[in-house]
């Protein structure tokens, strides 16, 4: 249960899928276009992802693909994976996109999450690289939430050993006390 | 929508700075412990319905209960968002309270954050670190790796008072004024901010 704590992963479950009930519900609001406090059978509705994983189980719904993994967003990442805006379809694309795939019929999803992050993969490394020496490029506001914490390791590493090399203080202020306010005097 | 003002909670832990605190949201964690009741109510009456209704509540599978799960799964959600919630201002707690509340208190802005448990967890803590040193006679939170020079230059930032007593002088630290002093003595005020150390 090491993921229970995860704040990442419980964001990820936040994530909506569209869901078809086989089963109906009562004394529920989860489907605003029916009248009652109910679900009925073969009611099409957006459910979270936590939600929609254990009704699936529990063979009360079944799940179709995500709007994020349809057919515009393959076709962009076939063009060019490196400048699709990820983070504006899905914050959390691959980490859903694996939860996603034992629940879906859909087989490609598996090949599209992958050849997306080999081709982006390398993008974020030379630019977190280089990124030092030119102005900061667009692409860091296009990342998940996942190739960020990748490329901010990679800065931080950059940066590391810059210090190393070049010597600077040891003994720093805490970071976990906060941006210093400087008084005005 | 089930669970979104739990999901507002942890978005809200998460959208600040890594490693940084926000004040504890008194109002938002009440009400989704209000949600919680709700949820609970509605479960149990669906059960009752179903008990009154003649069915075996732990084998029959009709509408109600599918309600009375999807309101279960509900509630395990919003226990979860709190728990990670605590959990995880606690975690920036201890740190907090090994870098800075290990002979000093807290600044003024950390200590307003912090809800009243956060802040005997923190000094509960603080108090476990001190204990755990004094027996094992050594110091943990200094620097890990042996320096060069057991003494450094440091200038003082803002103003300590005089007469602080150190390991083999005391010393008066005005504002802006240098000092050359022992490396372990100057950590705990550098690690709050109070001095910055001259490399040149």
């Amino acid at each position: 249960m090491a993921s229970y704590y995860d704040i990442g992963d419980i964001l990820t479950d936040e994530e909506f899928v569209p869901v078809v009930f086989h089963k109906a519900a009562n004394g529920v609001i989860i489907d605003p276009s029916s009248e009652t406090n109910s679900v009925e059978q073969g009611a099409k509705v957006e459910l979270q992802l936590w939600l929609a994983q254990e009704l699936h189980w529990r063979q009360a719904v079944s799940i179709n693909v995500p709007p994020c993994f349809n057919q515009r967003t393959r076709l962009e990442i076939q063009a060019d994976a490196a400048c699709v805006d990820l983070r504006s379809r899905c914050p959390y694309f691959y980490e859903f996109g694996c939860k996603i795939l034992p629940l879906v019929g859909d087989k490609t999803v598996e090949f599209l999450l992958l050849s997306a992050f080999k081709i982006r993969y390398k993008e974020i490394l030379t630019k977190a690289y280089t990124a030092a020496y030119m102005a900061t490029s667009k692409v860091p506001t296009l990342l998940t939430r996942e190739e960020t914490n990748l490329y901010e390791a990679a800065q931080s590493s950059m940066s590391a050993f810059k210090i190393w090399r070049m010597g600077g203080p040891r003994l720093q202020r805490a970071s976990v006390l906060g941006r210093k306010r400087k008084s005005i005097d | 929508m089930h669970g979104r003002k739990a999901y507002q909670l942890v978005k809200e832990f998460a959208s600040g700075e890594k490693g940084q605190l926000k004040p504890f949201n008194r109002e938002l964690f009440g009400r989704v412990l209000e949600e919680c009741n709700e949820h609970h109510g509605a479960l149990q009456s669906l059960i009752r319905k179903m008990q009154e209704e003649g069915l075996d509540v732990q084998t029959a599978r009709n509408a109600d209960h599918y309600g009375a799960l999807i309101h279960h799964l509900s509630l395990t959600r919003n226990k979860r968002c709190l728990m990670a919630y605590m959990y995880n201002r606690a975690e920036i707690i201890r740190v907090l309270a090994w870098k800075v509340g290990l002979l000093h208190e807290l600044p003024e802005e950390i200590q307003e954050k912090l809800s009243d448990s956060e802040e005997e967890y923190f000094k509960d803590h603080a108090k476990t670190l001190k204990s755990y040193m004094s027996q094992m006679g050594l110091d943990v939170n200094v620097d890990m790796v042996p320096p060069k020079d057991p003494y450094i230059k440091v200038r003082v930032l803002e103003d300590v008072g005089g007469g602080i007593i150190l390991s083999d002088k005391s010393a008066n630290f005005a504002r802006h004024s240098m000092h050359f002093l022992k490396r372990t003595d100057a950590e705990q005020y550098i690690a709050r901010g109070l001095m910055e150390e001259l490399t040149s």
